[in-house]
């Protein structure tokens, strides 16, 4: 989920985007910040943030915000997962699968955490149980068929499945498998403390985040011992701040940026990178309780090409009708194969003329405070409009948007528009009487999902992720529109970003001038 | 003058109950919970439960206000939900931002004000004169944000003198933080000033016409020196007024200022945790702030009876 932005940022960020135009009218902004980087020499580097998290907590908290930084740099996981599918070690420098796929054991690196403290094996005993027992539903998923985790020896740690799971070795590269001493627990909302190549110096909410290198990590030394991460929550000023020179990248470009970027050149003078994972498919959700008929009819009335143009950067986004990112396996852009319910506005009104479609009252519910979601809906309402549907506007900021939708049961929507983490396990619905707040409950999709599940090689686990993916589609529930990219843009000196490995973190050590 | 002050103290306290009521039910009839936004859209209605309950969050409304109040009472002013952190500790650690910003902004407002002000009112029919006034009341059109934005593109982006943002701790670099505030200080200050300008003119052309001036002018004072020995202490009055409206002004207009410069300040501490819900550190930095704006009145209300006897002596 976007992380929460206020509604004067979103104002000021557009009010800024022409100030800029205006100022560059009036004199031209042509600066020479393809210059190299004062903190270059002084082996330093400035990263721009857009949000501020507020809490480092990681167990509670899935605040993109707080998941950019925090994993990979500060606290590992167990294991990473490579771009190609390899797995090297992380906190645990080996480990063994036995072949039913029913027990994993991980040798526990002999190492220590940033402030010097051993790595034990109770420390990964308390942080897996820690995460079993996470409220975020995301981080806990990976546990659902681990049974035990126990203690070998001081070094060795042993986790007993009741079934062969993918969901929890992806997840031991992940958030879930994240590694924290429990002597820190108290402290880690705001200075949580792992193995990473970094230590935590500062964090001030809305202001900074400091890294300094860990002098006892186990791995190679980060090629830049210091690292300031500048909370601009104004996307322009980040911007201004980058042609400034006054910061060398900013590394998550959100979308309302993206044609300012274009506009203005930036894509031009800086690095601009294009990766998947720190992308979110931008999907709408219909009520399961809606006719399936008037679902597929609002399916149609869906230009693709019209959300992607809206912001202005063709590079930053593809059209698809699949939930996910590009970097997954079961993905596919666009196309007649796989949009069963492809834009088809005529075909729309004819249906909604023919079925009296007109009559019924639609509540859209929009974010009023996330630029990435409520400019797609001011697309979406018009044109479902325009076809003929009776749409009423609920606008909302994001804690109200939770209370009703998220937490409201039945949620109060019947059609809302949303981003967020391409996992399609988080619409799995095993009892039809707790649907989750998108309120789509399928078995087949759940069956699918839970065979891909127990999958035992990865041919059989992607094939049955695509059976779910068709499904999902099919259904008319949850309807993707267009998988953005995550977008960054480095000072030209500035190399080595590589594509995040644990969930959607910008692995800072990989930096270097 | 113990009656009138006596007066003015019950209301002061009266005015703070009825403000400490109004936040805590408006911040909680916004809707939502800190632990929904902490935990997200993928968090089961029974997580969101089991956290807003070990916030305590599912207390009866009024054990919450009491037990809110007897707290700050006592000094505590309460605990961040989501890092545990004493909301005394948030705001004391942006104060250093947020004082240096509001009140640098005012001295540079009045600064420029109180001369500019005095000077187009001397000047009134002149050419001179209504070029002030029409410049005053552009710059009171002028959005802070957008002053602020100018500014930061021509000084920080274009010019390369100054930060176009982002702040510089005191302990760090002292420099640094003066170099940080002075973008954020020059926005604030112009903005106030336009406005201030237009008051000082009004109020100094008022005290112009009065018969007491005259008078001064009779005995054979200069108009200058009649303008200050006489006529400052009358045109003062209206003055102290819009400076302490004003003061109330700049929380809102620091609001932006922050925003647009990134400082960690108080108001956009406070921002953010309204879109948090997180209840406690609103109710109680919101709380601290209408103390000091209340206070700020109540001076203004004793300094009008020091500077006016006929004001303390009216019902």
């Amino acid at each position: 989920m976007q992380g929460t932005r206020n509604s004067i940022t979103k104002r000021l960020g557009l009010l800024t985007a022409a100030a800029t135009l205006f100022a560059g009218a009036l004199g031209g902004l042509a600066t020479t910040a393809e210059a190299a980087s004062p903190r270059a020499a002084e082996n330093k580097m400035i990263l721009v943030a857009r949000q501020d998290p507020g809490t480092l907590d990681f167990v509670k908290s899935n605040l993109t915000a707080m998941r950019l930084w925090i994993p990979a740099n500060i606290v590992e996981p167990l294991v990473y997962f490579n771009k190609d599918g390899s797995v090297e070690p992380g906190v645990a420098e080996s480990w063994t699968i036995s072949d039913d796929k029913l027990t994993y054991t991980f040798k526990i690196r002999d190492t220590t955490f940033s402030n010097g403290a051993p790595v034990t094996a109770e420390d990964v005993l308390y942080s897996l149980n820690t995460m079993k027992a996470s409220p975020v539903v995301d981080y806990a998923a990976a546990y659902e068929a681990v049974t035990a985790i126990e203690k070998v020896d001081d070094h060795t740690v042993k986790v007993t499945l009741s079934r062969p799971s993918q969901n929890f070795w992806r997840g031991m590269g992940a958030i879930s498998g994240l590694i924290q001493p429990e002597a820190n627990a108290a402290n880690i909302a705001t200075n949580p403390i792992g193995t990473g190549p970094y230590k935590l110096a500062n964090y001030t909410t809305n202001s900074a985040f400091e890294f300094t290198a860990n002098p006892t990590y186990w791995g190679k030394k980060p090629a830049v011992e210091n690292v300031t991460v500048r909370i601009v929550t104004d996307g322009t000023a980040g911007l201004n701040a980058l042609e400034a020179g006054e910061v060398d990248s900013l590394p998550v470009i959100t979308i309302d940026l993206w044609e300012q970027l274009s506009k203005r050149g930036l894509d031009k003078k800086y690095t601009l990178v294009t990766y998947p994972q720190v992308g979110e498919p931008t999907y709408a959700v219909l009520n399961q309780k809606l006719d399936k008929e008037l679902r597929e009819t609002i399916a149609r009335t869906l230009d693709r090409q019209s959300y992607n143009d809206a912001f202005g950067a063709a590079w930053g986004a593809e059209n698809t009708c699949t939930f996910a990112l590009p970097n997954q396996v079961w993905y596919s852009p666009e196309n007649a194969e796989t949009c069963p319910f492809p834009y088809d506005m005529e075909g729309a009104m004819a249906t909604i003329a023919e079925k009296g479609y007109a009559s019924t009252p639609l509540e859209y519910a929009s974010l009023s405070d996330v630029p990435d979601l409520s400019l797609p809906a001011d697309i979406m309402v018009p044109a479902m409009q325009g076809a003929g549907f009776n749409v009423n506007r609920n606008a909302i900021d994001l804690a109200r948007y939770s209370q009703l939708i998220f937490q409201g049961r039945p949620p109060q929507f019947d059609v809302t528009i949303m981003s967020g983490d391409a996992n399609p396990v988080q619409w799995a619905c095993p009892d039809p009487t707790k649907a989750g707040w998108s309120t789509y409950c399928s078995a087949d999709y759940t069956k699918a999902l839970a065979d891909a599940d127990v999958a035992l090689t990865d041919e059989a686990y992607t094939a049955e992720m695509k059976k779910a993916a068709d499904i999902l589609r099919k259904d008319a529930v949850i309807i993707p529109l267009i998988a953005k990219k995550g977008v960054g843009l480095f000072n030209p000196d500035l190399k080595g970003f590589e594509e995040p490995r644990v969930n959607v973190a910008i692995e800072l050590n990989k930096l270097h001038w | 003058m113990a009656i009138y002050v006596l007066r003015k103290l019950v209301f002061f306290l009266g005015a703070i109950f009825i403000a400490s009521v109004a936040i805590f039910l408006l911040i909680r009839g916004a809707g939502g919970n800190v632990a929904a936004v902490v935990l997200g859209k993928g968090a089961t209605p029974e997580a969101i439960d089991a956290l807003a309950h070990s916030y305590g969050l599912d207390r009866p409304l009024f054990v919450q206000y009491f037990d809110w109040i007897a707290n700050m009472l006592s000094g505590d002013l309460g605990r961040s939900f989501r890092t545990n952190e004493s909301v005394a500790d948030l705001v004391t650690a942006r104060l250093s931002v947020s004082i240096p910003l509001a009140l640098s902004g005012l001295i540079l407002g009045l600064i420029i004000a109180i001369p500019v002000g005095t000077y187009a009112a001397r000047n009134v029919g002149t050419p001179s004169g209504a070029i002030l006034a029409l410049v005053s009341q552009v710059g009171v059109a002028v959005p802070v944000f957008w002053a602020g934005i100018l500014l930061s593109l021509l000084f920080g982006v274009r010019l390369g003198w100054l930060p176009t943002g982002g702040w510089t701790d005191w302990s760090v670099s002292p420099w640094g933080a003066i170099r940080s505030l002075v973008l954020p200080v020059l926005s604030l200050g112009l903005i106030m000033a336009a406005v201030l300008i237009r008051y000082v003119r009004s109020a100094v052309l008022d005290v112009m016409n009065q018969d007491y001036l005259r008078t001064a002018r009779a005995v054979g004072m200069t108009r200058t020196e009649a303008l200050l020995k006489v006529g400052l202490r009358n045109a003062s009055l209206p003055l102290v007024t819009i400076v302490g409206l004003q003061i109330a002004e700049l929380i809102g207009g620091t609001v932006i200022i922050e925003t647009v410069f990134s400082l960690p300040g108080l108001s956009r501490m406070m921002l953010a945790n309204v879109a948090a819900r997180e209840v406690i550190v609103v109710q109680s930095t919101v709380m601290l702030i209408i103390i000091f704006v209340i206070g700020v009145n109540l001076l203004v209300d004793l300094l009008y009876g020091i500077l006016d006897p006929r004001v303390r002596s009216s019902r």
